[in-house]
């Protein structure tokens, strides 16, 4: 049986590791290797590194750095920050990421997502999609000045590998997932949502597993924040019948 | 020394960091006379199967390793990508001839109520136990949206539960391949590359 996935998410900002709370207010929370090297020890399911300034700062992603990640790492990892182009792909794919993480481009650009996913497979390109809330219903966050409905942006989309979900609001705030979000979403396509943001305590854990259909999740701040591991987050979901690798 | 087929398709950084963890001497090639004096040939690869038949093509690798593998019956290992082409065709994105070592096709992965593609761990069920013999568990890594459909069922060596019994593993004679990836498989995956290489 397929296994819930308990995935870090490592936040980058061309220095070292931080934390936001609803996209702002990043606070340094660390080195990335050294995390990454613990994150391995302890076996978690996947990881996910994001340089969340690049696009924004017109940088692009540190590849010696994310290399240095990447070392430690013996399952999954996926890259993101600043990829628009499928150089930027084959690069992070070269040096040994399994999942390309877009966001920017695929908001400017529908054309280059679907070069990417013709070119690399639809399975390592995944997409990061971040929603917020608004009277007339949830819409994709960005600082491009794109205008455009979660439900736009995923029906325009080919066939990617998988979402990153990032509740926007629940960015950080460590009060429980954004459920209404995550089932909005996970209606409108087929595709595999690691869905994140709001995760604080077990029992957002087991409400998450038990309130939607998704079968992965993305923190951060209760990782950096907190004393639980992934592995705490396993055995409560294991508790409640959640198939999980413990 | 395994040659890891350099062919374009992606991903060879992890297959060769797996095996140097292990201290398996390698090297990332297409080159025919190193592809012939090596031991193993591993073929790794993710992306689309028409790719990786052209990409093999282009490179003129088509004759080379159906002849080691086929006729010399040199140790071969395909990973993913790498286990789909040993087929005799595939449909991604348009039917295409595959390798023809084994017989049988590649299918799209469609099931009712389920995400494509299938990603994550799973466990999965084991027929063949020669390299899966160390391995304490059964959860591999998995990411595919195509699998595999042998004709004969004493080629699989190994399947997994995603609304269907899905082919995980074949081995046969010298070939052994799966679907999901061993390098990405922590220390069950090591476990098995070791088990195979050592």
């Amino acid at each position: 049986m397929l296994k819930a996935r308990i995935i870090p998410i490592l936040t980058f900002n061309g220095f070292g590791l931080v934390k936001t709370k609803r996209f702002s207010n990043p606070r340094m929370v660390g080195n990335p290797v050294q995390t990454a090297k613990v994150y391995n020890s302890r076996g978690v399911d996947e990881l996910v590194f994001l340089d969340i300034f690049a696009s924004t700062q017109k940088r692009k992603l540190n590849l010696k750095l994310v290399s240095d990640v990447i070392k430690q790492c013996y399952m999954p990892v996926a890259i993101g920050g600043g990829v628009d182009s499928i150089q930027d792909i084959n690069d992070l794919l070269k040096i040994g990421a399994d999942k390309v993480i877009i966001k920017s481009q695929a908001l400017l650009n529908i054309d280059f997502i679907k070069e990417a996913v013709s070119f690399f497979g639809s399975q390592c390109i995944s997409i990061a999609l971040d929603g917020y809330k608004t009277a007339s219903g949830y819409k994709v966050y960005n600082t491009l000045g794109v205008d455009i409905s979660v439900d736009d942006f995923v029906s325009k989309l080919p066939n990617v590998g998988e979402f990153i979900l990032m509740s926007v609001d629940r960015d950080g705030m460590m009060e429980g997932f954004d459920i209404q979000l995550i089932n909005h979403v996970s209606k409108l396509t087929n595709i595999p949502i690691i869905a994140a943001g709001g995760g604080g305590n077990m029992d957002h854990y087991k409400q998450l597993f038990l309130q939607t259909d998704i079968r992965a999740v993305g923190s951060s701040s209760i990782f950096h924040f907190t004393q639980f591991t992934p592995l705490d987050i396993k055995n409560e979901l294991s508790q409640i019948g959640i198939p999980v690798r413990i | 020394m395994v040659a890891i087929i350099d062919y374009g398709m992606g991903n060879v950084a992890s297959v060769q960091k797996a095996l140097e963890f292990l201290n398996i001497e390698n090297t990332i090639t297409d080159d025919h006379s190193m592809i012939q004096s090596c031991d193993v040939i591993l073929l790794p690869g993710v992306g689309s199967f028409a790719q990786g038949m052209r990409n093999l093509r282009e490179r003129n690798l088509i004759d080379i390793l159906t002849n080691e593998v086929m006729v010399k019956k040199k140790k071969f290992i395909g990973i993913c990508l790498g286990m789909q082409l040993m087929m005799d065709k595939g449909i991604e994105p348009y039917e295409c001839a595959g390798l023809g070592w084994v017989r049988g096709e590649v299918a799209k992965l469609e099931i009712e109520n389920l995400n494509v593609p299938h990603m994550g761990w799973n466990n999965i069920e084991v027929f063949k136990n020669e390299y899966y013999k160390n391995c304490i568990s059964k959860d591999f890594y998995f990411i595919h949206s195509y699998h595999v459909v042998p004709n004969i069922d004493s080629d699989i060596a190994a399947t997994v539960n995603y609304g269907f019994n899905i082919v995980a593993s074949i081995q046969k004679e010298n070939i052994f391949a799966t679907q999901f990836h061993p390098e990405k498989s922590q220390t069950t995956g090591l476990m098995l590359l070791r088990t195979y290489f050592c």
